[in-house]
């Protein structure tokens, strides 16, 4: 009884909490850690004793001592004790003001092992072994990545010789190691050798393998990348009918070989910039010499040369970071996934950007109407592909302004609607108890909302997504009389429209212009609209990208530049290339392409 | 800094726009009424009777996603003595729940009473209001207008809206009356070289098949023994049914005062000379044996030629109408379709048509006096100063108009059967 007293005493009465002790992320100490980070480049160029005054200095300050500093000297500690013996304190502390490959194995295996924190960083492999050359054992070290690279060519093609061949005798006068080794003991098609030890590091950090032999200052760099990744597929967002099926995949170089698998010419350039100060990102500036307008290139590197931050991960954040506008709604680079689309815009005269890791080439400049075309319209005949492009510019205009033009037609201008059809909405809406922009703010957020979780959600229920999107929000919308049903073919053929608009990124433009729409038809009606489409060309006409105005060739219009653009002319007329371009060479095909022709009237 | 300028600037946009606006003229849909039809008599207790055909659209449309409507319970009626239409209109709101918006009104009917009084007060206050469509018909009815408005009960539609637009348009392949827009009908009210006129309808007078009479009919001042098709004004045709509407003939007018009425046949005339002739079917009898008939198909071929000359002081009018036929019928059995005949039956055509054209404009020009036909219209650019033009005066001038009348008929198609041979009887 008393036991039981006390359970409900227990229950029933307040008792302190027992104190746990929880992890808190604490502010100063991440704020710390980065200014770091920011300290750590200028320290390493100012060397490792005056990086211990200041971390000194900055211990004072904070009071708090920073993990990444102490993780760097135990790092240093334990190769100290690793290496041993010829190593004193003097020569750990040379390592981190070291900059060139040294002559001392043990010094730079000092430095890759700090370098790379072993041994807490666990996937840094570091081979060392003896090679020999003219008969002299030297030892040799070997570090790389797993998992970047490809272990079997790294046996084959840079242990297995180094370790075998150099007991071969080898007949050359040369007696200099590191020639020896290059010519006759590296049998790798990709062999460089570096003196910077930093860029030693870029290239393991990048699936590189790194060779350092004792006694000399060099170093050597083999790519034997060999990490996994997608294989060449179709290109998801951009399907043709017609064309090739080929789309990019997340690796530079069999990007790069994509776009030059089509082009094969010797005049397209593939220059290499990387991006960001820490990933290092490889990108590649595409270009073809004696087309693409030489200020057009300068200013694109220009711009990548100019882009200061850490990581940079996708064509899609590098796009952000080289744009003319960046409140400008509609995007002004194209974005494609598809190598053909690449390479006929790189022989109009403009420039791409392949990014590592991003399956996305950028494309610049690009006007606005670029964003209308699909790869397809140059792959069919001009009468199916205009007739493509006027169902296309249609629908984009349904997906744009059909909703905002329902709610002027319904609340400002009833005497535009035929009779029956006026009767027919009347008659729906009877029963629905909100004005027609709140109706139709329903439907389209619902439909977005489809749209949104359409992508997120995991493919095994996807099917419940169609249920709950087509019979709930559809049917049972329209039964419970909270919207007509006529909103629902409005917002439908909606929906459908900005499907229809073939770049992604315009048809996120258009579906957040199209609620500026809404808004502008509820206040004014037509007059609205009116004004929403004026002060949309103003914004668009007054846009530029990369020193192209945006509406070009229609606003600016230029010289014979629309043998291509609104409609398409059959393909022996579009003799020259866009004037908007101001390319090297201007003209792309003979007056006369169709030279057989000519021929058959002379017979 | 910069950025907060331009972020206020936008508040400051939306917030006028919104806030100055304030959705100022925004209506829903359904907070409306549409009235169809309006009618206008003379009112006993005021000024005017105005009588409003409201759309219920529940009815018409279903409502509900469907079950389909019923014409008869597609309107409601409404009535009320007023001094003005829009005093009328505030007053039917105070027992009708729906603000009335007139934009989708069709049918605009004044009795013939007023018509003949006169309808250019209302006419004016219709047409400065942009509520009411310029392409509303103008009807003229026989009977109080009240009472035709009532008597509108589509059958093959449940939407009366749609039933005034496929009614009213039929003189496309009838020809017994015509195409009287608001924005037309109120312009030739206006003007000095064209005159109105309105469509004619009246509600049938006949109960059953057995009252038949064509007492009414205008066959006899034609000289006929009996009458076409064309020998009827509205309620007068021997017809019974549910539906209980007519529309055929004119209601001419002068200026804004109604003078007169035009049968169905003198219609047809009236539509050719002024151009509006599309197609009809056509009878007339056999020019070999008048007892039988021949019906044609006849279409306009040509735009009618017409062309005013004045001799000394008197206006001669000059037609000529293109026409050509296809035939639908032949009684008798006479082979038309031969290459002999064939010019022999549009020789007759003509003569037809052309005896008809002369008596409907000698009715125009001495019984009316007025040109509805647009022969002032032709005249007019023969002038070099609008002034010129008013001091002519045509209207007064073309009541002693001489006329030469041309018809040309052309027979193109015998239908399927291409020689007619008569029915043989055994004996």
């Amino acid at each position: 009884m008393a036991d039981f007293k006390s359970k409900l005493k227990g229950l029933f009465f307040f008792k302190e909490p027992e104190k746990i002790e929880k992890f808190i992320l604490k502010e100063n100490e991440s704020r710390n850690s980065s200014s770091e980070n920011k300290e750590k480049d200028s320290e390493e160029r100012e060397g490792r004793t005056s990086r211990d005054n200041n971390n000194k200095e900055s211990s004072k300050k904070r009071g708090v001592k920073t993990p990444i500093a102490r993780i760097k000297q135990v790092g240093a500690k334990d190769e100290e004790k690793s290496e041993g013996s010829d190593e004193d304190d003097k020569g750990s502390k040379d390592i981190s003001g070291m900059t060139k490959v040294s002559k001392k194995l043990s010094d730079n295996l000092a430095y890759i092992k700090e370098k790379y924190t072993i041994p807490v960083n666990s996937d840094i492999v570091i081979r060392e072994f003896n090679i020999t050359v003219k008969g002299k054992t030297i030892p040799t070290f070997i570090v790389f990545i797993d998992g970047m690279t490809d272990t079997k060519v790294l046996d084959l093609a840079i242990l297995q010789p180094l370790m075998l061949l150099s007991n071969m005798e080898i007949k050359d006068d040369d007696n200099e190691v590191g020639n020896i080794i290059r010519d006759h003991l590296l049998p790798h098609n990709q062999i460089q050798i570096v003196t910077e030890l930093s860029d030693v590091v870029d290239d393991i950090n990048f699936g590189g393998c790194g060779v350092f032999v004792d006694g000399i200052d060099k170093a050597f760099t083999a790519d034997v990348k060999g990490w996994k990744s997608r294989s060449i597929e179709r290109p998801n967002t951009e399907m043709v009918i017609r064309g090739p099926q080929e789309g990019f995949n997340e690796i530079l170089r069999t990007n790069t070989g994509l776009i030059r698998k089509i082009l094969k010419d010797e005049d397209l350039i593939a220059e290499n910039i990387s991006v960001g100060r820490r990933s290092k990102t490889p990108c590649s500036l595409m270009y073809i010499k004696d087309i693409a307008n030489e200020s057009l290139v300068n200013e694109v590197r220009r711009r990548l040369e100019g882009i200061k931050i850490d990581y940079l991960f996708d064509s899609g954040e590098l796009e952000q970071l080289i744009e003319d506008n960046p409140y400008l709604a509609a995007p002004q680079i194209l974005a494609t996934e598809r190598p053909d689309r690449v390479a006929s815009m790189l022989t109009e005269g403009k420039v791409a950007i392949v990014v590592q890791g991003s399956p996305f080439v950028l494309v610049m400049p690009t006007t606005h109407i670029d964003l209308f075309h699909t790869p397809e319209d140059s792959y069919l005949r001009f009468p199916y592909a205009n007739m493509l492009r006027i169902i296309r510019i249609s629908a984009i205009a349904m997906s744009l302004l059909l909703p905002g033009f329902y709610i002027a037609i319904t609340t400002f201008h009833q005497e535009m609607i035929p009779t029956d059809l006026l009767f027919a909405i009347e008659a729906s809406r009877e029963k629905v108890p909100f004005p027609s922009l709140v109706e139709i703010l329903i439907m389209e957020f619902a439909f977005e909302f489809i749209r949104e979780a359409g992508v997120r959600i995991p493919g095994p229920l996807g099917s419940t997504l169609g249920i709950i999107g087509g019979l709930i929000l559809g049917q049972a919308a329209v039964a419970a009389n909270i919207v007509s049903p006529i909103l629902i073919i409005i917002v439908a053929v909606t929906g459908i429209g900005s499907f229809a608009v073939p770049n992604f990124s315009l048809g996120y433009a258009y579906r957040i212009i199209k609620f500026v729409y809404i808004f502008l038809a509820a206040t004014a009606g037509f007059l609205g609209i009116a004004i929403g489409l004026f002060l949309q060309g103003l914004w668009l006409t007054s846009s530029k990208s990369f020193g192209i105005p945006f509406m070009a060739p229609i606003a600016p219009v230029t010289n014979g530049g629309l043998t291509d653009q609104i409609l398409r002319t059959p393909i022996w007329k579009q003799e020259k290339r866009p004037d908007f371009l101001n390319a090297k060479n201007n003209r792309k095909q003979e007056h006369f392409s169709r030279k057989w022709v000519q021929d058959d009237k002379k017979k | 800094m910069k950025k907060y300028k331009f972020i206020s600037f936008i508040i400051a946009i939306v917030l006028q726009g919104t806030m100055l606006t304030g959705c100022y003229d925004a209506r829903e849909i359904d907070d409306m009424a549409y009235p169809i039809a309006l009618g206008f008599d003379k009112g006993e207790s005021n000024e005017l009777r105005m009588t409003l055909q409201i759309a219920v659209p529940v009815n018409i449309a279903g409502g509900e996603g469907g079950g389909g409507g019923d014409g008869e319970k597609g309107v409601t009626v409404v009535t009320v003595d007023t001094p003005s239409i829009y005093s009328g209109l505030s007053m039917l709101n105070t027992f009708l729940s729906k603000q009335i918006n007139l934009s989708h009104l069709k049918a605009i009917v004044f009795s013939k009473e007023i018509a003949m009084e006169g309808v250019s007060k209302y006419l004016h206050a219709m047409i400065r209001n942009r509520e009411f469509r310029p392409n509303a018909r103008v009807i003229v009815s026989r009977c109080p207008a009240e009472e035709f408005i009532s008597a509108v009960k589509p059958k093959l539609e449940t939407n009366p809206a749609k039933y005034y637009e496929l009614l009213l348009s039929a003189y496309k392949y009838t020809g017994f009356s015509t195409d009287t827009q608001l924005i037309g009908f109120y312009h030739k009210t206006e003007s000095d070289s064209i005159q109105a006129v309105a469509v004619l309808a009246d509600v049938s007078e006949y109960e059953s098949s057995d009252e038949f009479s064509i007492d009414s009919s205008t066959y006899k001042q034609k000289g006929r023994s009996y009458p076409l098709e064309g020998d009827f004004k509205a309620g007068d045709l021997p017809k019974t049914g549910e539906l209980n509407i007519e529309v055929m003939g004119l209601a001419v007018f002068n200026g804004g005062k109604m003078v007169g009425e035009l049968d169905g046949e003198e219609t047809t005339y009236h539509l050719m000379l002024e151009g509006k002739f599309k197609s009809m079917l056509f009878t007339m009898p056999d020019p070999m044996d008048s007892e039988n008939f021949i019906v044609l198909n006849i279409m306009k071929s040509r735009k009618t030629k017409k062309k005013v000359e004045m001799h000394g002081d008197k206006p001669k009018l000059y037609a000529k109408v293109f026409l050509e036929g296809d035939i639908l019928s032949i009684q008798k059995g006479t082979n038309y379709e031969n290459e002999k005949n064939t010019p022999m039956l549009e020789e007759a055509t003509e003569i037809f048509i052309k005896e008809g054209v002369i008596k409907y404009l000698d009715k125009s020009i001495n019984v009316f006096g007025t040109d509805t036909n647009g022969f002032g219209k032709q005249y007019k650019s023969k002038f070099l100063t609008w002034n010129d033009w008013e001091q002519f005066d045509w209207l007064t001038k073309y009541k002693q108009s001489n006329y030469e009348i041309d018809i040309d008929v052309n027979i193109r198609r015998p239908g399927l059967i291409t020689k007619t041979v008569p029915e043989v009887i055994g004996n």
